[in-house]
């Protein structure tokens, strides 16, 4: 079942400049259990995409779309307050800097047992506060933190970064989600804690059917632990599809960059050559092209691309340019 | 709307004038601006230029209310006080006295802090707190009764209220300059200038000096009201300013009997002190805003 | 010949004052040796608190070692010597916008770099500057510009001008490359294997992207609280790493 269904989401902030198009008519889908990729560098309005899932984005933007629907409701049609009641009963974040994302005046202890929803407690009244330390205590013991004395009364700045992420974690599925939002969880993470952030989150989605949207600017690290992926650039959807496809047989030239610019994704790259970069650099808010928004860097870019190219579609595989790597039938 | 423009130019602006154009968007700021420049130029022009001398008096109009009243006469636009004196000029050279003075007594004090200051930021450790905790006996006693008991200890009279309150003031500018000067160390550009090969001195006057200045006219603005406060306050009490002096708080003191008959002579100064306090501190505002946008951006 | 840069046992620890009257003591580094030779690049990798920050401030003066010796070419170097030392090894600082004024134009820096360190006069110096912004490919007029009007990675280029313009024969990277974007990252890279290959200049690379270390790092060192586990050619270290941290370490990658 399609849990969240986005089409042409159109993110627009008001400057004394003009209007400027953060995020254009950029289509999002998940289904149940999947797990999502977004790869996009700053700039590219993956943050702005995931703020506006949430419902958390400042009220200066203006969004709009064709299609904002979460399983098979139209959020974009509910009042406010519904909206919200759907999204903290369904939806769930973590984020980039989690010692940050903390309250810093309260312990683990009293932060975790808050974010577990009541409802979700057995027992009688007078029990529920012993069912909510039971429970937070179990939800440490998931996400892998064994000794949980030595965490339950201490505050976010004495533990490390990656114990503050799984932290994150364990109070972000309290409430058994059943979409996971996670922007850029590693990047503030050693390697070794990245691995196992990584094996934790696939086990969730294993073991409970969590969906998760996996945000970030490396393409390594979403390109292992996705089953598809969606790259944007500069605000616009630039291909999607499943992720061995796409790492395989890119069609975009941006995806192409992208690849071949992490030595890790060509084997046969000599030692100390030169990657494949593309010239320029991405460009401000301010001064965004018109139509493709890669244009002016494109090797490939020709009269055509000062329109914005419409998204075409080749089995399950969605890209949008005017004259894609390679002509797949 | 689009901001018209004739040419399409990349408009990249310094860190003064991002300043600036963030100052300026603000009413209220643009008004105390407005407020303080005027009352500097009076306080400038009207030591060489004024409509009436200050200090004569016209024994035929004593207490003469303002020309816009049925008795006001447009000679003396203000009216007179209960000596004859022009209002209005008096008014206009008391300007040169509290404001002026009070300008005089903070750069005197911005000085001093300088001074200590940078001494007590670019040491470390005892010597540091040394400096920096030398002058915190100025800060025991409230900065009025200060100048009030240094005034007591020297004799009344302008001059010594200008030591007395630049006295007072010295230690707040102290601790400013040297928590400046020390946020400033531990920045990274600074490690690269030291870096790159410059000593203490070089480092003090070519990074650290240019990126503070901004915070120390903050200093000086809250400085400014406390220094006019505190003037009037003494001229008021009759330990600053003596009579003649066209000083605003002693002219409220002296007019203070007939405030039943010509209650002009004593709104009118009160109404200067609150206009010239009331812009420096929206300058004060303003610039703090103005920083505090320009950091976001 | 001897190597360009080698380092022998090398060591330093803090003091931590606990309580009142106790300092607790913390060893950053101990006994850290390794050579790197010109046109070579040394990666240390490691986990915060290894020690990899403190190695690389030591090495460029920042801070002072209790124990052994920095070679310069065969003769013993004072890294606190900064005027004389920073002809030889540059320090590049992992936020390039944080690392440089906001009060002044980059030409000013430029200028203030060479008059405190070296004797040109001003005509002298206007050519070095223009031949070294030349180099990192940005404009004469970038240096009318103030830090806050460039983009991330002109910044980074700034700051490599600004290191650079002394013409080192050691660059130290902080983390340098790890905030940036995979684009523009490809691009740092590739000027950096071109200055590399055109000059001769040595990179020590302080990073945990060990990938970008496989292709890019000659030697490679893992440092674990202060101490160094393996030391050697990039590919060893990677195939065949001896402790357990390093195996972990390189087991994680394949994630």
């Amino acid at each position: 079942m399609q849990l969240l269904d986005i089409r042409n989401l159109t993110l627009e902030l008001e400057t004394p400049e003009g209007m400027i198009r953060a995020v254009d008519r950029v289509n999002l889908s998940l289904k149940e259990g999947e797990v999502r990729g977004l790869v996009g560098e700053s700039g590219s309005g993956k943050s702005l995409i995931a703020k506006a899932i949430m419902g958390v984005l400042h009220e200066r933007w203006r969004i709009s779309a064709d299609r904002f629907s979460w399983c098979g409701e139209d959020l974009m049609r509910l009042p406010y307050h519904k909206q919200r009641k759907i999204i903290s009963r369904d939806i769930a974040m973590i984020y980039q800097e989690p010692s940050r994302s903390m309250d810093p005046t309260s312990s683990i202890g009293e932060q975790l047992s808050e974010s577990i929803p009541t409802h979700l407690l057995e027992g009688a009244w007078w029990q529920r506060a012993n069912a909510r330390k039971k429970r937070a205590i179990a939800l440490l013991h998931k996400v892998g933190i064994r000794d949980h004395q030595a965490v339950w009364h201490s505050y976010p700045y004495q533990l490390s970064e990656g114990v503050c992420q799984k932290i994150s974690i364990a109070m972000a599925i309290a409430k058994n989600p059943k979409l996971l939002i996670a922007d850029e969880p590693t990047t503030a993470l050693e390697s070794t804690t990245q691995a196992q952030l990584f094996r934790l989150l696939a086990s969730f989605n294993q073991l409970k059917g969590t969906s998760i949207l996996l945000i970030s600017h490396e393409l390594e690290t979403v390109a292992r632990n996705t089953d598809s992926l969606s790259v944007l650039y500069c605000g616009q959807l630039v291909e999607a599809g499943d992720t061995e496809t796409i790492l395989k047989d890119p069609l975009h030239p941006y995806t192409n960059a992208l690849i071949k610019s992490v030595p890790e994704f060509q084997p046969e790259l000599a030692f100390k050559q030169q990657l494949y970069a593309l010239h320029g650099s991405i460009p401000t808010l301010q001064h965004l092209p018109i139509g493709c928004r890669l244009g002016p860097r494109c090797p490939n870019a020709r009269k055509e691309c000062v329109k914005t190219p419409l998204p075409e579609r080749v089995q399950n595989h969605h890209f949008s340019c005017h004259f894609p790597l390679s002509k797949v039938q | 709307m689009k901001k018209f423009r004739l040419y399409y130019e990349e408009y990249n602006r310094g860190p003064f004038q991002l300043l600036w154009s963030h100052f300026s968007r603000q009413h209220t700021a643009l008004f105390g601006l407005t407020g303080v420049a005027i009352l500097l130029l009076l306080a400038l022009v009207t030591l060489v230029l004024i409509p009436q001398d200050p200090y004569f008096q016209d024994a035929e109009y004593l207490l003469l209310p303002p020309s816009w009243q049925a008795d006001g006469m447009v000679k003396y636009p203000l009216g007179t006080d209960d000596l004859g004196r022009d209002l209005m000029s008096r008014l206009m050279r008391g300007s040169s006295y509290t404001f002026g003075l009070a300008i005089l007594a903070v750069l005197g004090a911005l000085a001093g802090g300088l001074l200590f200051g940078a001494l007590a930021g670019m040491s470390k450790g005892f010597k540091s707190s040394t400096f920096n905790h030398l002058l915190d006996l100025a800060l025991t006693i409230p900065s009025l009764l200060l100048a009030i008991v240094i005034v007591a200890v020297l004799g009344p009279g302008l001059t010594n209220t200008i030591w007395a309150i630049m006295l007072a003031l010295l230690p707040q500018f102290v601790h400013g300059v040297r928590n400046a000067i020390q946020d400033q160390l531990k920045q990274d550009y600074v490690v690269a200038y030291r870096l790159d090969g410059a000593n203490d001195w070089q480092i003090l006057f070519s990074v650290i000096l240019p990126n503070v200045w901004e915070q120390l006219i903050l200093l000086s603005t809250m400085a400014l009201s406390t220094a006019i406060l505190d003037i009037a306050a003494l001229g008021f009490l009759g330990l600053g300013a003596q009579s003649p002096t066209a000083e605003w708080g002693s002219m409220i003191a002296d007019s203070l009997d007939s405030i039943y008959l010509a209650p002009w002579t004593v709104a009118l100064p009160g109404l200067l002190i609150f206009i010239a306090v009331l812009s420096v501190n929206l300058v004060g505002d303003g610039l703090r805003v103005a920083m505090k946008k320009r950091r976001e951006n | 010949m001897s190597q360009l840069l080698e380092v022998k046992q090398l060591s330093k620890a803090y003091h931590k004052a606990e309580g009142m009257f106790r300092s607790k003591k913390i060893q950053a580094l101990l006994d850290i040796n390794f050579a790197l030779d010109s046109g070579q690049t040394l990666a240390v990798v490691g986990e915060t608190g290894s020690g990899k920050s403190t190695l690389a401030k030591v090495l460029v003066g920042i801070e002072q070692p209790e124990q052994g010796e920095i070679l310069f070419g065969g003769s013993p170097l004072n890294c606190r010597d900064y005027q004389k030392t920073n002809h030889l090894i540059r320090y590049i600082f992992q936020d390039a916008a944080r690392s440089l004024s906001p009060n002044q134009k980059i030409s000013d820096i430029l200028h203030a770099v060479l008059r405190y360190s070296t004797v040109l006069n001003e005509d002298q110096r206007n050519d070095k500057i223009a031949n070294t912004l030349k180099l990192l490919g940005l404009l004469n007029e970038h240096g009318n510009y103030y830090p806050h009007m460039f983009s991330g990675g002109q910044l980074q280029r700034v700051a490599l001008a600004r290191a650079l313009i002394l013409d080192p024969k050691v660059l130290i990277l902080d983390e340098a490359l790890t905030a940036l974007d995979p684009s523009l990252r490809a691009q740092i890279v590739n000027l950096l294997l071109d200055l590399q290959q055109k000059t001769g200049l040595s990179y020590i690379l302080i990073t945990n992207q060990l990938r970008l270390v496989r292709h890019f790092a000659d030697q490679t060192m893992v440092l674990h609280q202060g101490r160094c586990l393996d030391y050697g050619p990039t590919l060893d270290v990677f195939n065949q790493p001896t402790h357990e941290y390093s195996r972990k370490l390189m087991k994680s990658i394949q994630f």
